[in-house]
């Protein structure tokens, strides 16, 4: 871990008519961290998500990711930061039904401007590494869901994001899928991946996450460094 | 309140777009069938529409004032359900200073009180009734204000009949055409009437001719014998009006199909989409409770509320909307009379568009009804499997921007409703090409006419009618004065006259032509044969030869001030000159005793010359010249081109609005993909191309395949309308096709996609990621 800062937020508040679901929230993280978000539901955790993702936009205070000011951008710059530097994962996997899990992976690169031939190249390294090359033809409704995630990884990883940001990510696996999930975030982790998941569920954030940051009521309760178990 | 009822409220307010997308597609697809149904209804019996509002006469019959007295004649009533007169008439011959002498000859005049009555009731349409002796009415199809004040007709102020000079006071309608004109009955009674006119509508069977002069029978039987002079069933003037209509019907038929079969299939896609898109809704409810009737009841509530809605309101602005069109068209009919939309257009336009919206929607709520929740459910978000994925994937491989390539693959992932997308788009590219192509040929047509009419009309005046100053030149001077005038390019002259045929029973009008008539687009029109090249040569014009069964190459023995000369037709062009009847074209000749009044000029003007300052220096030059503006389009071009271009548009507009249902339905279905693809890094703009491109790919195909429709309906409808109206057009006014105008017409189809498209798809691109995933 370096001591590079990949995320800051400072003093962010987002409001939803007369309620805040963000109130005040500062955070750093840095290059290579690991970070869990925890709390109860409602507290504020995926709008903290979107805020870090570009995908909402604070009511007030600053949100720099990667040294840029996410809340001073437009919708196509936004677009175009999350295609370069980050990369997410959901519960829901939310993989395109209609194209095979490769071309699932390779879209995210073709977005870019890739050729298919490269993106396809790319997404194939990427299958074998995680461990998913023999299910590569397959579409999204034959694969099982520790697959699906799979590939949702792969996808997010594709253009070599300088944050992979999970909402949930085992939320809809069964324990034995889940597990091999947090095998995958840890090991990307340990290569220098820099992290952060958003989850209801202690056994991920304490086996994968190096910091746990709890919310309550749109504002940071707690922050603590986690051994990883 | 029911639970139904509450499901469906709900519901319609959950999906606020596409309740407005269905009540809007109800309503202009409503305009649309209105406007196309009227237009149907007033081209197929357009006369029977105008002789019921007239309570038109059966028969007109003029009696013999000396055989029959008034009495009598007002007794004799066995079968009549309603009769009027008896009216003094005469026939008279008239003369008019100004162009429209030339067209009045001898007229039937009536003497009556007033227009009303139980039959034949008048459409006194500019002016007024005469309501003093020395004054007339005439008897012609409405104009608009403008057209009226422009033409002949404008310029009448006085005629003198009878050896009376009139003042004309009004303009009367009458489509029994009962008489030419009108006077009061004492202006008639000073004429000494010749005949007595009497106005019957019988009961029973009046079908036939047969039947009508049956029934006059029935009613003269107590006559005296030999009272009855003449009489006209109604049929006779129905015939000649069919002539008219004809013409028109071909054009807008066509137009009115065209409009039925885009307003029934787009309003099918849009009411099965939106139902097909709300299986899930329909496994939600199921889940709760509601039995399958009851869910087939809140989608079908669902769907018909905003469509009824929509129908009523359409029903409205269709009918309103039809009425300029209407009046347009019985305008270019000859009877000029604004009747309004029929009842059962109303009447079709409330239920038929309802009813449509409800077989639409019935049909997949039945599938709904049979699917168990969680089939339902799960069917609410599948699309298609199979070819859409080969092709994806193809896709997928190409050089393509991504964006572009997944668009290019959406149509395929719901075949049904990509199909009916297309259908709409094919119709509308097929209605613009039909609608250019019928554009293009008759101005073209109307550029031939313009061409061969010349820019001006000269004739001279005749001596005799009140306020006409007799020309003071000769043919000869008036030819030479025409050439010098400054603008003049072409100067063509032509003596007409009534000529008996040998072994025929009516006379043709022969054109005895000199100078640049020839030149002046006569022979550039020629369908066949070539143009005349000696005293016994003749070319004919088209109607001419249709109506007497004639051919180039034929021969006619002509009765010429009693010496038989034989012509040979060697040439049949598109029209004739301007005039009474539709004649031949022969040398110029001397013919002695020709009245300068049937002598005719017509001149083109210079490119630039002004038509009306060339007028004024005619006139100037010598007063006893009328002198008119040839340029105008005909009747025909205006009303044909401004129907097609208004239904065109609106059927567009309703294509495009078919377009803007599915791609909202498409982006309904795909929400989640939509906000996965902006968390990977898709921007708006290329949320908006691949949108876009989805569409465009089916506007391209519906306007590839749109096109040839559109030139078949051109080569099969004009052709009828040119038989209806006894022509023969030349080829290359059907030649209207170059590939810059298809190459427009795949453009119109693109466009009317993307236009449809645009909408929905920058709605899409501002879809909040966070709310879309967040749903889930």
């Amino acid at each position: 871990m370096t001591t590079e800062t990949v995320v800051r937020l400072d003093d962010v508040r987002k409001e939803y008519g007369e309620t805040a679901a963000l109130d005040g929230v500062s955070l750093t993280i840095r290059r290579g961290e690991a970070v869990a978000v925890m709390g109860p539901s409602g507290c504020g955790k995926s709008t903290l998500l979107n805020m870090i993702a570009g995908l909402d936009r604070p009511t007030s205070g600053e949100v720099t990711v990667h040294g840029e000011r996410l809340d001073a951008m437009t919708e196509t710059r936004l677009a175009l930061f999350r295609r370069h530097h980050l990369g997410m994962i959901f519960q829901f996997f939310n993989l395109l039904d209609d194209l095979s899990a490769l071309d699932n992976v390779a879209l995210a690169a073709q977005l870019t401007g890739s050729s298919a031939a490269t993106a396809r190249r790319r997404a194939l390294e990427l299958f074998d590494e995680l461990g998913i090359a023999g299910r590569r033809d397959v579409y999204p409704a034959a694969l099982s869901g520790g697959e699906r995630q799979r590939v949702a990884v792969a996808r997010a990883l594709m253009n070599r994001p300088a944050l992979l940001l999970a909402d949930e990510p085992t939320g809809a696996l069964d324990s034995r899928a889940g597990e091999q999930v947090m095998d995958l975030l840890i090991d990307l982790n340990q290569i220098g991946q820099t992290l952060l998941i958003v989850t209801h569920d202690e056994r991920l954030a304490h086996r994968c996450a190096s910091r746990l940051v709890q919310l309550a009521d749109g504002r940071i309760a707690a922050e603590s460094a986690l051994d990883r178990v | 309140m029911s639970a139904v009822w509450a499901a469906a409220r709900a519901a319609v307010r959950r999906r606020r777009l596409q309740t407005f997308v269905i009540a809007l597609v109800a309503l202009l697809c409503t305009a649309t069938a209105v406007v196309s149904l009227a237009l149907l209804d007033a081209t197929s019996a357009p006369f029977d529409r105008v002789f019921g509002q007239q309570r038109g006469a059966h028969a007109v019959a003029v009696y013999d004032p000396a055989a029959a007295t008034a009495e009598q004649l007002a007794a004799a009533r066995d079968g009549v359900a309603a009769g009027a007169g008896p009216f003094g008439q005469s026939v008279a011959e008239t003369k008019a200073a100004g162009p429209i002498g030339s067209m009045l000859g001898p007229l039937s005049i009536v003497g009556r009180a007033d227009p009303a009555g139980d039959v034949d009731r008048l459409d006194v349409w500019r002016g007024r009734w005469p309501s003093a002796p020395g004054e007339i009415t005439l008897n012609a199809p409405p104009e608009d204000a403008v057209t009226f004040s422009r033409g002949p007709m404008g310029e009448l102020t006085t005629l003198t009949a009878n050896g009376t000079t009139l003042t004309v006071v009004g303009w009367a309608y009458s489509v029994s055409h009962s008489a030419d004109a009108w006077v009061t009955p004492e202006q008639m009674t000073a004429w000494k009437p010749t005949g007595a006119q009497m106005l019957y509508r019988f009961d029973g069977d009046v079908s036939t001719r047969d039947a009508v002069e049956q029934r006059l029978a029935v009613v003269t039987a107590g006559l005296p014998g030999g009272a009855l002079l003449a009489a006209q069933p109604y049929q006779v003037v129905k015939e000649e009006a069919a002539e008219t209509a004809g013409v028109y019907l071909p054009f807008l038929g066509a137009f009115g199909v065209l409009g039925l079969l885009v307003a029934v299939i787009i309003v099918g896609n849009v009411v099965s989409g939106a139902v097909v898109s709300g299986f899930r809704h329909i496994g939600v409810l199921k889940s709760l409770g509601f039995t399958p009737r009851q869910v087939v009841a809140v989608y079908l509530t669902m769907v018909t509320v905003p469509a009824t809605a929509g129908a009523v309101l359409g029903t409205v602005l269709g009918a309103f909307g039809a009425q300029p069109l209407l009046a347009d068209t019985f305008r270019g009919l000859g009877y000029g009379q604004d009747t309004g939309v029929q009842p059962w257009v109303w009447i079709t336009g409330l239920l038929g568009v309802p009813l449509v919206v409800l077989v639409a929607a019935l049909l997949p709520a039945s599938r709904a009804h049979r699917l168990s929740a969680a089939e339902a459910i799960s069917a609410g978000s599948a699309p298609q499997r199979g070819r859409a994925l080969r092709i994806q994937r193809l896709l997928g491989g190409t050089r393509l921007p991504r964006s572009i390539s997944l668009g290019l693959g959406l149509p395929f992932a719901r075949p049904g409703r990509t199909a009916l997308t297309m259908a709409s788009l094919l119709l509308g590219v097929t209605t613009v090409t039909f609608a250019t192509g019928l554009a293009d040929t008759l101005i073209e047509t109307s550029r031939l006419d313009a061409a061969a009419g010349g820019d001006v009309g000269i004739r001279p005046e005749r001596a005799g009618p009140a306020g006409a100053t007799p020309a003071r030149l000769d043919d000869q001077e008036i030819e030479a004065l025409l050439r010098g005038l400054p603008g003049a390019a072409k100067v063509g002259a032509s003596a007409g006259r009534s000529v008996p045929v040998v072994g025929q029973s009516s006379p043709v009008q022969v054109n005895f032509v000199r100078g640049d008539v020839a030149a002046m687009g006569y022979q550039a029109q020629l369908l066949a044969g070539r143009w005349l090249a000696g005293p016994d040569e003749v070319v004919a014009s088209a109607e001419l030869i249709n109506k007497r069964g004639l051919a180039v190459g034929d021969t006619l023995v002509l009765d010429l001030d009693g010496t038989r000369t034989t012509v040979t037709i060697v040439g049949e062009t598109l029209q004739s000159l301007p005039g009474p009847g539709d004649g031949l074209f022969a040398a110029w000749r001397d013919l002695p005793g020709v009245d300068p009044f049937d002598f005719y000029f017509q001149v083109e003007l210079a490119e630039g010359a002004d038509v009306q300052a060339f007028i004024a220096s005619v006139r100037a030059a010598d007063p006893g010249l009328m002198a008119w503006d040839n340029t105008d389009v005909t009747d025909l071009t205006v009303v044909v081109t401004g129907i097609s271009t208004v239904l065109a548009l609106l059927l567009a507009t309703v294509a495009a609005l078919g377009v803007l249902n599915t791609v909202a339905l498409n982006v309904q279905d795909r929400r989640r993909d939509l906000g996965m693809l902006k968390s990977i890094g898709m921007t708006p703009r290329q949320v908006v191309a691949m949108l876009v491109t989805s569409m465009a790919a089916l506007g391209v195909i519906g306007g590839l395949l749109g096109i040839p429709f559109g030139m078949a309906a051109h080569r099969l409808v004009i052709p009828l309308a040119a038989e209806a109206a006894k022509v023969t057009l030349p080829d290359y006014v059907m030649r209207v096709w170059d590939p810059a105008t298809l190459a427009l017409m795949v453009a119109a189809g693109v466009l009317i996609a993307v236009l449809g498209a645009l909408l929905p798809a920058r709605s899409a691109a501002r879809l909040s990621i966070a709310r879309v995933l967040h749903n889930e």
